[in-house]
């Protein structure tokens, strides 16, 4: 199964400017991305509309991680996937050139809240992002499926259009 | 074959692969779409998807690249006319030819990176950039027509629908009054007139756009875009209306409602 995420680059943009904003005391910044989906004949599109940015009182401070947010970051991010049938995509900044990969506690939690989803929209895939300054990676999770699959093309649409994903 | 792109090396290191790896869409492979077949082949584009229900017969011979008498006699699809073209320039070439209507094979549609219109009329282009909207996938439009008026002019346009952009309508170019005008006439317009030449300036100039897009080779940075042509003093200039258009955000494509597929399922 291929995943195609798609973003247009004004979105990827403001994005990446919100996740390099200095926080408090949080190392590094997220956020989600509401996301509608659909069918393609070599796979399925992912198809970014709308950031939500966490403000500064729902991060956590957790010395261990550079990033917890707490349950308001949650239930903002639900709530926009019950309101608007969004598939929902977590997303973080590793601000260096070249491919990022998620940490592994970045797998490890995110393997535990983005299945949290379902309990809204239990038939959109759903999972996480991590950016860089020229790149980016992904892993979804379909519906039912224990596993996530890593996004095989992230696609940044504009001008100059983006190719960030790892395949491309 | 190695060294084929090397003078259009200063494109960008990768553009080669990239290229490539690209899929477009080209729907219509009449007099402007068989234009953008060709170029594209030539160019290293690597993946296709073509639209076109119609046969070659006898009046597109004069100005379907790539169309031969033999297959008016054949009655060859448009869609292999194009893919025979483009195998014959980048024989790894991955062509979809899908002969049918666009409409009834959107799943290939929604495959493609960007999407080349080379329709006739207002409502198949509008029916077009809601469906390439709604997979976040940029549409060039071209178009021409020969207008009478003392004795006759040409006139054409290439339009850029870039997602997140002004769209066809904020641009002006597709209008309420003209979609009713056409509705009006339906049935009755014919054949309108087509000539090569004009097709072939407005299917390069497509492709400058889309190359440009993909792999800038100077500083403009233009999504959107609205080009006329005057094909009777034979100059292309940008549009003043899309100056206007990109001042505001489009209100046409703007909800979350106005992409994906709404009956999707896993």
């Amino acid at each position: 199964m291929n995943v195609h995420f798609k973003t247009t680059v004004a979105l990827l943009e403001g994005i990446v400017a919100d996740l390099r904003r200095p926080h408090p005391f949080a190392a590094e910044r997220a956020g989600f991305i509401g996301c509608k989906v659909s069918r393609c004949r070599t796979g399925t599109l992912i198809l970014a509309h709308t950031y939500i940015s966490l403000p500064d009182d729902w991060y956590v401070d957790d010395q261990r991680f550079g990033c917890v947010f707490n349950s308001q970051a949650m239930r903002a991010a639900m709530q926009f996937a019950l309101t608007n049938d969004a598939s929902m995509f977590h997303a973080h900044l590793h601000d260096h050139s070249g491919l990022p990969w998620f940490s592994r506690p970045d797998i490890r939690e995110s393997a535990r809240y983005v299945p949290d989803f379902w309990n809204v929209k239990p038939m959109l895939p759903h999972g996480t992002l991590v950016l860089s300054a020229d790149a980016a990676a992904g892993l979804c999770w379909y519906p039912k499926a224990k596993k996530p699959i890593r996004i095989s093309t992230i696609t940044a649409v504009g001008c100059p259009m983006r190719f960030l994903g790892s395949t491309f | 074959m190695r060294g084929v792109h090397i003078r259009q090396s200063f494109l960008g290191e990768h553009t080669e692969e990239l290229f490539a790896r690209i899929r477009i869409g080209v729907v219509g492979l009449g007099g402007g779409g068989s234009h953008i077949a060709q170029q594209s082949a030539y160019l290293g584009i690597g993946r296709f998807a073509f639209f076109d229900p119609d046969f070659i017969d006898v009046p597109n011979l004069n100005r379907t690249v790539g169309a031969t008498r033999a297959d008016v006699i054949a009655k060859t699809p448009k869609v292999e006319v194009a893919e025979r073209m483009v195998k014959s320039a980048n024989p790894g070439a991955e062509v979809w030819a899908i002969q049918t209507e666009w409409q009834k094979d959107f799943d290939s549609l929604r495959a493609c990176d960007v999407v080349f219109g080379c329709l006739d009329g207002f409502s198949q282009r509008a029916q077009l950039e809601e469906s390439c909207r709604r997979a976040l996938i940029p549409l060039i439009d071209i178009g021409m027509d020969v207008h009478k008026c003392d004795p006759y002019s040409i006139s054409g346009q290439v339009v850029v629908s870039m997602p997140g952009e002004p769209c066809f309508r904020c641009l002006g170019f597709i209008r309420d009054k003209d979609l009713k005008e056409e509705g009006r006439r339906y049935g009755v317009a014919g054949g309108n007139p087509q000539v090569v030449w004009s097709n072939g300036v407005l299917a390069s100039t497509a492709i400058g756009v889309f190359v440009q897009t993909l792999a800038p080779w100077c500083r403009i940075r233009t999504g959107s875009r609205f080009i006329g042509y005057d094909g009777d003093a034979f100059t292309l200039e940008h549009d003043a209306r899309l100056k206007v258009a990109s001042q505001a955000q489009c209100k046409h494509f703007t909800n979350i409602g106005d992409l994906g597929d709404p009956f999707w399922k896993p």
